[in-house]
């Protein structure tokens, strides 16, 4: 079997539609508006919002699409690293916990998906998951995937679940509660395995932080997560302390994520003003 | 009748004016609007969904361009999400114009309840003029106003299933399956 899967190459059928970073970038109506009414101070993903159940349901289809990636990443840190020498086989047995989670994550997530009355494919997908789940050293993809994308998955279904609580739908509250507690256990995965096997080799575990800082800026584009009201989705910040993210750490990323905000705004408002 | 599309040519998505145009005048005939002149300006710059009436001569009405995308294929238009877009709004012109509706509140008034109701009276008389409609979405969103319980339900299904309701009937039936709950 083929390893280190290449992202372009992965399986979907024709109801999918795959898109980057820079697709997602390259739509000018995301930062040029000319809508004259004032901009919401609060976009966080709530009932109250008038836009609330289709903003759920987007959401929802990420999560989804999300999960798909999570899996196919998972399996390919069992498959692609040799035990032993590469990877421990505790780490590949965590890995192929985690791929039992993300598939049962992904029929939750279809459930939901149709109990908000989203179709499969209804949205695009971004493949920007996968793409951090492709390095060729397993501590930068523990560091990549299960502590940033996984701890920003935290983030998501900390939104969803309050979603859910707040507009009185149990079983959104209730599947994104449990999806949540095994999310928690793999940022814990994550970070014990980072700490482990960098233990004697500084260097590494620096390389594999920064790479997650990568990661975690690039999620943060836009403001998408933060701890602003004016980010749909919240800065877990109990639940990532749970995962073992330290309070330094969740304050790197608060700070990462505010910035990316402000450098959002900032890029609105200099598009506005060249459009104009 | 005249209808027109703006902008003609489009620079931020890739719309087709002509192609919108026709699938308005097929739901002006469905809906008998065809005495009125309407407008449809699209606001190409914004990736949000929402849509305004100003009445007058002719009707225009405001779309903003996620209103007609195909989300799957970002800034594409979807042919479906036009037809359901363009026939709520168009139902609801048609409501606003009846005496029916004469009581309704003026849109910047009307509370997210109020909307959720609206909507899903007109998305459901859509459904019956052969276009495709996801039910179970514009019944999410009626349960994230009304609570998740069998009196929402209820409400829904006699919405969904009428066809000459007034302003305050509407009104009536949303009222019962609140107060049932409280």
């Amino acid at each position: 079997m083929r390893k280190f899967f290449p992202v372009e190459d992965l399986a979907r059928d024709e109801r999918f539609n795959q898109i980057t970073m820079n697709d997602r970038m390259a739509d000018q109506r995301t930062v040029i508006t000319t809508d004259s009414r004032p901009s919401r101070a609060a976009n966080r993903i709530v009932p109250s919002r008038g836009d609330a159940s289709d903003a759920a349901r987007g959401l929802m289809h990420g999560i989804f699409v999300g999960e798909i990636q999570a899996l196919e990443g998972a399996g390919r840190t069992c498959w692609d690293f040799t035990t032993g020498e590469e990877a421990p086989f505790e780490l590949k047995l965590d890995m192929a916990r985690q791929c039992w989670d993300e598939a049962r994550h992904v029929e939750i997530s279809v459930k939901l998906s149709d109990w908000m009355g989203s179709e499969i494919g209804e949205y695009a997908e971004n493949t920007v998951l996968f793409q951090a789940a492709c390095s060729n050293d397993p501590v930068l993809r523990l560091a990549g995937v299960n502590r940033a994308l996984e701890g920003l998955a935290i983030d998501v279904f900390t939104t969803m679940k309050e979603f859910g609580e707040v507009a009185g739908d149990q079983y959104l509250e209730f599947a994104e509660d449990w999806m949540l507690a095994d999310e928690v256990t793999h940022v814990k995965m994550g970070s014990d395995w980072l700490r482990k096997i960098t233990e004697d080799d500084p260097e590494r575990r620096k390389k594999a932080l920064d790479f997650q800082s990568v990661v975690d800026k690039l999620f943060s584009y836009g403001g998408t997560r933060s701890e602003s009201q004016e980010s749909p989705i919240g800065l877990a910040r109990r639940f990532r302390e749970l995962a073992g993210f330290d309070d330094q750490e969740i304050d790197v990323i608060a700070k990462l994520s505010l910035a990316a905000l402000e450098e959002r705004k900032a890029a609105v408002l200099e598009a506005q003003a060249a459009h104009n | 009748m005249t209808v027109e599309v703006t902008p003609s040519t489009f620079t931020y998505v890739y719309f087709d004016s002509a192609y919108i145009a026709r699938i308005a005048q097929r739901l002006i005939g469905l809906f008998g609007l065809e005495n009125h002149n309407i407008r449809v300006d699209i606001n190409e710059t914004t990736p949000l969904a929402k849509m305004r009436i100003e009445f007058g001569d002719p009707i225009v009405i405001n779309i903003q361009s996620g209103a007609f995308e195909d989300f799957s294929r970002p800034r594409q238009q979807s042919e479906s999400a036009t037809t359901q877009s363009l026939g709520r709004i168009l139902l609801k012109v048609r409501d606003r114009l009846s005496p029916e509706f004469a009581n309704a509140p003026a849109d910047k008034d009307l509370t997210l309840v109020q909307v959720a109701i609206w909507e899903t009276y007109c998305v459901a008389r859509l459904s019956r003029h052969d276009i495709d409609i996801n039910r179970q979405r514009w019944l999410y969103n009626f349960r994230n106003r009304h609570g998740f319980n069998d009196a929402s339900d209820r409400a829904f299904e006699k919405i969904w299933n009428s066809n000459d309701l007034t302003w305050e009937q509407l009104q009536n039936i949303s009222d019962n399956a609140l107060a049932l709950v409280q």
